[in-house]
């Protein structure tokens, strides 16, 4: 990622801290997890697609 | 970029040399518009014609994979074995009725890099996985509905 790890942090609390009361039945867990991964622009590194590596068990 | 986005864009490039147009679909289109889901196959909506069969073909070359697959005896849909990941093809509709020209219409264009990638909305996304209705579609719905509140809550900004 490009960005500076702080800096990142930053912008994700404050957009959670903006949404949360919009949307409260929103695990906050969940919703700290959805925003940080929507403003994490596509190339930045982002981990989605999973390998089997034996039965039952898969790795990113 | 990650392995995994850069496998992406490799699709991205094969679609374009070979002039296979395709839809992302699925939760890999899901994770490209951001929302934090994981996948084991990049699934591609193409149309069933003569001219698209032959380009598939040059597809999975340009990928150094084999030619695609049938899934099983109950679907259409075939898989491209050989490339870093499966990519799964699907023909000319999503479960649920939606239909090629439909989903590419609500489709978000994509820029990455030097490429771009047709991705499908995350409404039709939800859509094809309520009535799929599988326990892998269960278990991900959720998650995708709440990405698209949070989505449609900061548009309204």
């Amino acid at each position: 990622m490009d960005e500076d790890p702080d800096r990142f942090a930053a912008r994700v609390v404050e957009v959670r801290d903006r949404l949360a009361p919009q949307l409260p039945d929103i695990d906050p867990q969940d919703l700290l997890l959805i925003v940080q991964s929507l403003l994490r622009p596509f190339g930045s590194g982002r981990r989605f697609l999973l390998r089997e590596i034996r039965p039952g068990v898969y790795v990113a | 970029m990650s392995p995994d986005e850069a496998f992406v864009v490799t699709i991205l490039h094969a679609l374009a040399s070979t002039q296979l147009e395709a839809i992302i679909v699925g939760n890999a289109a899901a994770a490209i518009l951001g929302v934090p889901v994981t996948t084991q196959d990049i699934d591609l909506l193409v149309r069933d014609t003569p001219s698209n069969r032959e380009k598939i073909d040059k597809f999975c070359a340009a990928l150094g994979a084999a030619r695609p697959v049938a899934i099983s005896e109950l679907t259409t849909a075939q898989t491209i074995l050989g490339a870093a990941w499966p990519v799964d093809l699907l023909f000319d509709r999503l479960i649920g009725g939606l239909e090629f020209a439909s989903v590419r219409s609500r489709s978000r264009a994509i820029v990455i890099g030097d490429v771009t990638a047709t991705v499908a909305s995350l409404e039709d996304i939800i859509r094809s996985k309520e009535v799929a209705n599988r326990p892998k579609d269960q278990a991900v719905l959720p998650l995708l509905r709440d990405a698209l509140r949070v989505i449609q809550t900061l548009d309204k900004k």
